[in-house]
């Protein structure tokens, strides 16, 4: 259980902060991203949104290293990113499983280019397979898997190298709204148990209000920071009525107005 | 129902080479049962056994070599862009032309013997095993790259874990066609060298008359390949189980 | 297999073949074999075969076997595939012996068409034919199979009937892989050609190939072999114009 103080959440030893300073990336003769400036705090949970062309799957890109900035700085704790680091770990969007291994070995990926042991690597990759709910699915292959279930290999993947930081990209976009709901609060009380920073990007409102602590809007062309909402919301949010309170409403409102203006 | 349609086309084949026998259609043409009785003599005898022994000697070595040489130019054209680039275009050239027009040239160089069949079942099958493989490794999700790097993959990593797996299936599929590929050659080269292996036994047949034979050696050839082919096939689906 | 635009050779196309013809004449000058001449000299004797008429008279020997044998193989073989992908039944009687017939050594046949026919130039059409049919008819019946469900769904629902599903529906989607069939249909045709005059020994390209092969004729056994790959090249850019032509909307 985590310890809560005046309705602050207080990170689990180990959460890291980030920082993004002045940020800029081209593409060409596309500015993606125009110094960007956001603070993460340990531990918290950060959701970037936006309309499209807004550059916040770039940031999450520069943020886990797959893509450098032309300008400014990314630093993860304290490590300055440069390239992929070991605190940080990715769920996409569309799964990227490997198609020709078991969810097991899926798990095992990123501990197995780690160089970690097979024992102990199965074993871990055992524990979180049974942390998201896919107990029993250890030898099943990803084509024989729903969306949903598949996006959950993604997340033990991520999780299973203990990472200090979960970046994820649209993790619920390709899954239906039902097993949408369910998975959301499964991530919230995984979450809850070992409180990692995270950064989501998403772009639905709803998702955004609903699990985040604060969520950062950027504007398209170049992406900036637009504004950064406050989701005074209390926790434990999942299994409850968040949804359905008159809070939660005016909150995902005040979100649709700022991006409507943006669009 | 589609048993039997499939039933009723293989007899009605062979009603109409019945019918073709006995009209005839031309001087000495088997009927289906004579082509069946040569066969059976011919395996009873053990011509058949020894000229496929021969044949399958010259397969193994060609195929083989192409599989193997094959297979690592793939990876390389697809990893080193430039190698890749160029050495396609020799390569399509090679499966533009009519392959079988560089027997005589490999005959007047090589011989005639087991290595002269073997490098013209090379240059029949070698080009499709590295065109597929460099079509697998061009394929390769760019997304699973990019899954691998955000886990901190090393270039070795990548190649190992991610290109070579995702590339498995073309390149089972590139060797399974070039078995096909592999099998002309054989016998092209042989009906054109004549000296050894089944393509002697048909040529020989030819020119003696003995049109059972031969029909029934052409029966045994195609039998021969259809069985290879098969057995690869079901290789290559153990392998590849874990496709939807 | 894969299948991309390999008629564009752009710049490393172009660099590669300069790079093979300038290996070769310098192999053929330093005399490393006598079976490796340079391709100046191939230049030169094929030039001379042009000029005395040997190839001519050859090629459009092989030629008209190349069309007699296509032609057909190409129109059944649209008929067939097209049959085949619109009816199930259809495809499952000829499905096998389709499959069977593709991937088997076709040249083993081609002695028995020499029972059939005799020692004529019937044969090569007849081995033009065998060696394409197989590969129209697979590659037609995939395009028609690859039409989008929905589309038909919506035809239907507009009450289209069989001819006119047939015609706006089924064949606008297949043509591409019609002509990919057709392409490399006659890629195998020329090889069909090919080997069926290098078996009869009688008529063609394939006829020259044998008779320099034998009377040790090394210069014009390499200009003939050009000249092959010439054919096939330009065969396989006479449907690629077809296809050009004919598939703008893709």
């Amino acid at each position: 259980m985590v310890a809560r103080e005046a309705g602050v959440p207080v990170p689990a030893a180990g959460a890291v902060s980030i920082a993004i300073d002045g940020v800029s990336k081209a593409f060409g003769s596309v500015q993606a991203l125009a110094d960007v400036d956001v603070r993460v705090r340990a531990g918290e949970f950060l959701s970037l949104i936006g309309p499209s062309g807004c550059g916040k799957t770039t940031l999450l890109k520069i943020v886990a290293g797959l893509v450098p900035a032309d300008r400014g700085r990314v630093t993860v704790g304290d490590r300055t990113v440069t390239g992929p680091g070991p605190e940080c770990s990715v769920v996409f969007q569309d799964f990227a499983l490997l198609p020709w291994s078991t969810v097991q070995k899926n798990v095992e990926f990123g501990l197995l280019l780690r160089g970690v042991s097979p024992g102990e690597r199965a074993e871990r990759a055992q524990r979180t397979i049974a942390k998201v709910g896919l107990a029993g699915f250890e030898r099943a292959y990803p084509a024989q898997l729903s969306g949903g279930m598949q996006q959950r290999v993604g997340l033990a993947r991520a999780l299973a190298v203990s990472p200090r930081v979960l970046l994820m990209d649209e993790p619920f976009a390709s899954i239906d709204e039902q097993t949408r709901r369910v998975f959301q609060d499964d991530l919230l009380s995984l979450w809850s148990e070992e409180r990692k920073t995270v950064v989501l990007v998403t772009h639905s409102m709803e998702e955004a209000i609903y699990l985040s602590d604060r969520v950062v809007v950027l504007s398209p062309r170049p992406g900036r920071v637009h504004q950064v909402l406050e989701v005074p919301l209390p926790r434990p949010r999942e299994g409850g009525d968040v949804r359905a309170t008159a809070e939660f409403a005016r909150l995902v409102d005040g979100l649709w107005k700022i991006l409507r203006k943006l669009q | 129902m589609v048993l039997a349609l499939r039933t009723a086309s293989v007899v009605g084949f062979l009603l109409l080479w019945e019918w073709a026998a006995r009209v005839p259609i031309s001087f000495n043409f088997p009927s289906p049962w004579a082509t069946l009785s040569a066969l059976v003599a011919l395996l009873g005898s053990g011509a058949l056994v020894t000229a496929t022994l021969t044949s399958i000697q010259s397969l193994a070595l060609g195929f083989g070599a192409a599989v193997v040489l094959g297979v690592p130019l793939g990876l390389l054209m697809g990893v080193v862009r430039p190698v890749g680039r160029v050495a396609r275009v020799y390569l399509d050239l090679l499966i533009a032309l009519p392959t079988a027009a560089l027997v005589p040239l490999v005959i007047l160089s090589v011989g005639i013997n087991v290595v002269s069949s073997a490098v013209i079942v090379f240059a029949f099958s070698a080009p499709f095993v590295a065109m597929n493989a460099y079509g697998g490794v061009r394929d390769v999700r760019p997304r699973l790259v990019e899954m691998a790097r955000a886990f901190d993959a090393s270039w070795p990593q990548l190649f190992v874990r991610i290109v070579l797996p995702s590339a498995t299936p073309m390149i089972l599929a590139g060797i399974r066609y070039a078995l096909s590929r592999a099998f002309v050659g054989l016998i092209v080269a042989e009906l054109l060298l004549s000296p050894f292996g089944l393509g002697r036994l048909i040529m020989s047949s030819r020119s003696m008359f003995e049109h059972d034979r031969m029909f029934a050696t052409v029966l045994w050839t195609l039998l021969l390949s259809g069985t290879a082919l098969a057995a690869l096939a079901r290789v290559e689906a153990r392998l590849l189980r874990w496709r939807a | 297999m894969s299948e991309r635009a390999d008629a564009d050779f752009g710049r490393a196309g172009v660099a590669a073949i300069l790079g093979l013809a300038v290996a070769w004449e310098l192999l053929g000058w330093l005399d490393v074999s006598m079976f490796v001449p340079p391709l100046s000299g191939v230049a030169v004797t094929w030039w001379k075969l042009l000029g005395d008429g040997t190839l001519a008279k050859a090629a459009s020997s092989s030629l008209v076997s190349l069309v007699k044998g296509f032609v057909p193989a190409a129109g059944l073989g649209v008929l067939l595939g097209l049959a085949m992908g619109r009816f199930r039944t259809v495809r499952q009687v000829f499905d096998p012996w389709v499959n069977a017939l593709m991937s088997a050594p076709l040249s083993a046949l081609v002695p028995v068409l020499i029972a059939l026919f005799g020692v004529r130039d019937t044969v090569v059409a007849a081995t033009v034919f065998m060696f394409s049919f197989f590969v129209v008819v697979v590659n037609t019946t995939a395009g028609v199979r690859a039409t989008d469900r929905s589309l038909v769904e919506m035809a239907r629902a507009f009450g289209a009937g069989e001819a006119t599903l047939f015609g706006r529906i089924y064949l606008p989607h297949a043509l591409p892989a019609v002509l990919l069939g057709l392409r490399l249909g006659v890629v195998q045709a020329v090889k069909g050609m090919v080997v069926g005059e290098m078996l009869i020994s009688l008529v063609g390209l394939g006829e020259r190939l044998i008779y320099y092969g034998n009377t040790f004729l090394i210069t014009e056994l390499y200009a003939v072999i050009l000249s092959v790959l010439v054919v096939a090249l330009l065969a396989a850019q006479a449907v690629q114009a077809c296809d050009r032509a004919l598939v703008r909307w893709k």
